[in-house]
């Protein structure tokens, strides 16, 4: 077998065997997604909370007004006694509340004007004139619905029909075109949808993958360390082999843990098709190579295990903000010619690709030449590099 | 007349301005045990990187099985083994995978470097041991990993580099008989060491190195007849006329 994957063999049992570097390796990917979903979770629709002071308690229409809120899927509501509403808004605890006034359904039932209050604080806050577009919303449909019954009511006046009977019935034609509405809403999604998760999950693969660079960039550093570095090159075992072991060993790591992110976006947020799954991997595949052969780039030139840890983790920040991997990074501008020059805006570019677009890695051929040179030009770079110590070969 | 295996022509290394190797020339017969003594930056373990190809002279050059280690490092390293100063291995696998690892280095196929470490583990007492991490064992076990490890693929030529630092006599004492047997099989062994007693009851011959040159080389006996009566003088007696004692430190 060759020598270079019996080194590689070598780094991944060491691994395996120390059950801590295990489990914090395999649980890093788990608490990331667990981050991930916790920030974006369930969130790729709006759901918000509107906090309602009803003063109008056991009324017809208050009740049916809240009945309908609460039927809104993408809506909680909160009841709150009005102090205690009052008082948040002071405290700028909440930014708007619904005030449902006194006599509310009494005077609707005869007819009157009646007002519905939203208090709030400047604007509302994004979330509350969202909150606030859906109960004016549900209050038009009642409003809508008791106009029908007015209408309904005035039309058939005289004609000896119980008031019930007409209630009944009007109630039923109001259910029926609430439960299938004439004038229906679809939605189509055109492209992939513009969630937050398809559109952060790419920077956090790769930013993910690219912290990998510190832990090859301290392989050869570790070798020196304990003192197999110089015995294995007395060996048959030449520079090459063993670069091509360490690199072989870290593009696997790196790229199981990627995988485990991957796959647990694939089953949580249903974010691929098998297709783009698989195409996914393989960029994750490619971008682990690249970050692990600019590891090597970082190992074959620092003499500390200190001095690995700070030059990658320095690469890796710098790669990271050059590449716009979490804000969004103007075509055309001096930062988009910049980003240019950080691996991370390839990678990003092809999972946004695959994940976002919708696109193929067909449509990669850039963003895959470029992360393949990157493994190239690092490895034979960091060939020429190193050295075992000074004047050593 | 004695083959020589190992010739040394002038070796020279500096690193930037200190000369660590100096005009430095020996041979190394085949078969004999070759002590390499000199207190410390006397420039001994600058010469046993060259000669195992790690480092490279500045001037000269060295021939290792007729093998240049310029011109055919590769050849050479197929003729050597080291046994580091420092244990170099690696202390979070057992120890059999240690040597079966670094016998597939040394490139033997699996089943050859299986057989070969169960061979040496038993060599240095450690069989029973064989499963068990490096990291549990004691210094002189560890130690005993560390030359069993030199000895994969059997090499023609073996670097011993302080092999019995900091070991109890009974690891010692093992070392030592491992070391005769090998000589007495026909290995060549460099060794190089600070227990002179050591290099008088192991070594053929022995050079002394001090400030990058070797000083002088003759058989132990030889050395303490320039001084005295062989049996009142100690090798450490030759040492101390030769290269001094201020500290080097």
């Amino acid at each position: 077998m060759n020598r270079s994957l019996i080194v590689a063999l070598r780094e991944v049992r060491t691994y395996l065997q120390d059950k801590a570097d295990l489990a914090f390796s395999l649980l890093l990917p788990i608490a990331i997604f667990a981050l991930m979903y916790g920030a974006f979770g369930g969130q790729s629709r709006f759901h918000g909370t509107t906090h309602v002071v009803n003063e109008d308690q056991g009324g017809t229409y208050s009740t049916l007004f809240l009945e309908r809120l609460g039927e809104l899927e993408n809506l909680d509501v909160e009841l709150l006694s009005l102090p205690e509403a009052d008082s948040k808004l002071e405290r700028s605890d909440l930014l708007m509340v619904l005030y449902i006034p006194k006599n509310f359904s009494d005077k609707l039932a005869s007819g009157e004007l009646a007002e519905l209050v939203f208090k709030q604080r400047g604007n509302g806050g994004q979330e509350g004139q969202i909150v606030a577009s859906l109960v004016r919303g549900v209050a038009e449909g009642i409003n809508q619905e008791l106009q029908v019954y007015s209408q309904v009511s005035n039309t058939l006046a005289g004609r000896n029909i119980p008031q019930e009977s007409i209630e009944i019935t009007v109630q039923k034609f109001m259910d029926r075109e609430r439960e299938y509405p004439i004038v229906g809403v679809r939605e189509e999604t055109v492209g992939s949808s513009p969630d937050p998760v398809n559109q952060f999950l790419p920077g956090i693969v790769t930013m993910f993958v690219l912290f990998a660079i510190t832990l090859t960039a301290r392989a050869i550093v570790e070798e020196r360390k304990k003192g197999t570095l110089e015995r294995l090159l007395t060996t048959r075992l030449s520079v090459g082999q063993l670069f091509v072991g360490k690199f072989l060993a870290n593009v696997s790591r790196g790229f199981v843990q990627t995988l485990i992110l991957l796959v647990l976006a694939y089953m949580v947020f249903q974010l691929f098709t098998p297709l783009s799954f698989v195409e996914s991997l393989v960029i994750a595949l490619i971008f682990a190579a690249a970050a692990s052969a600019l590891g090597l780039v970082i190992a074959s030139l620092v003499r500390t295990e200190d001095q690995a840890t700070w030059v990658a983790v320095f690469f890796t920040m710098v790669m990271v903000m050059l590449s716009g991997t979490f804000f969004q990074i103007s075509e055309g501008s001096v930062m988009y010619t910049i980003s240019k020059a950080s691996i991370n805006t390839y990678a990003n570019d092809a999972f946004k690709t695959i994940i976002a677009q919708g696109g193929s890695l067909a449509d990669l051929g850039l963003e895959l030449r470029v992360l393949a040179g990157v493994v190239v030009v690092g490895l034979v770079l960091s060939r020429i590099l190193f050295r075992v110590m000074p004047g050593g070969r | 007349m004695p083959e020589a295996f190992l010739i040394a022509q002038n070796l020279h290394k500096s690193f930037n301005e200190h000369k660590a190797v100096n005009g430095v020339s020996f041979t190394i017969n085949k078969g004999e045990i070759f002590g390499l003594l000199g207190p410390n930056g006397a420039g001994k373990t600058t010469t046993i990187r060259m000669l195992s190809t790690v480092l490279e002279p500045d001037r000269g050059d060295v021939t290792i099985g007729g093998y240049s280690i310029r011109h055919n490092a590769e050849a050479v390293r197929r003729l050597i083994g080291v046994c580091p100063q420092e244990l170099a291995l690696y202390a979070d696998l057992p120890a059999l995978d240690n040597l079966v690892f670094f016998g597939r280095m040394a490139g033997l196929s699996g089943k050859e470097a299986h057989a070969q470490a169960m061979a040496h583990l038993e060599l240095m007492g450690l069989v029973e041991r064989a499963k068990g991490k490096v990291s549990k064992f004691s210094g002189g076990m560890k130690r005993r990993v560390n030359l069993a490890i030199a000895l994969m693929g059997h090499p023609q030529l073996l670097f011993l580099d302080e092999p019995t630092v900091g070991i109890d006599p009974q690891s010692r004492n093992n070392i030592y008989e491992t070391i005769e047997s090998l000589r007495d099989k026909g290995m060549t062994i460099l060794y190089t060491t600070h227990y002179m007693e050591e290099a008088d009851r192991l070594c053929d011959r022995v050079a002394i190195m001090d400030g990058g040159q070797l000083i002088v080389l003759d058989t132990p006996l030889e050395l303490k007849r320039r001084i005295g009566p062989p049996e009142q003088v100690t090798l450490e007696d030759v040492f101390l006329r030769l290269t001094g004692r201020s500290l080097r430190d």
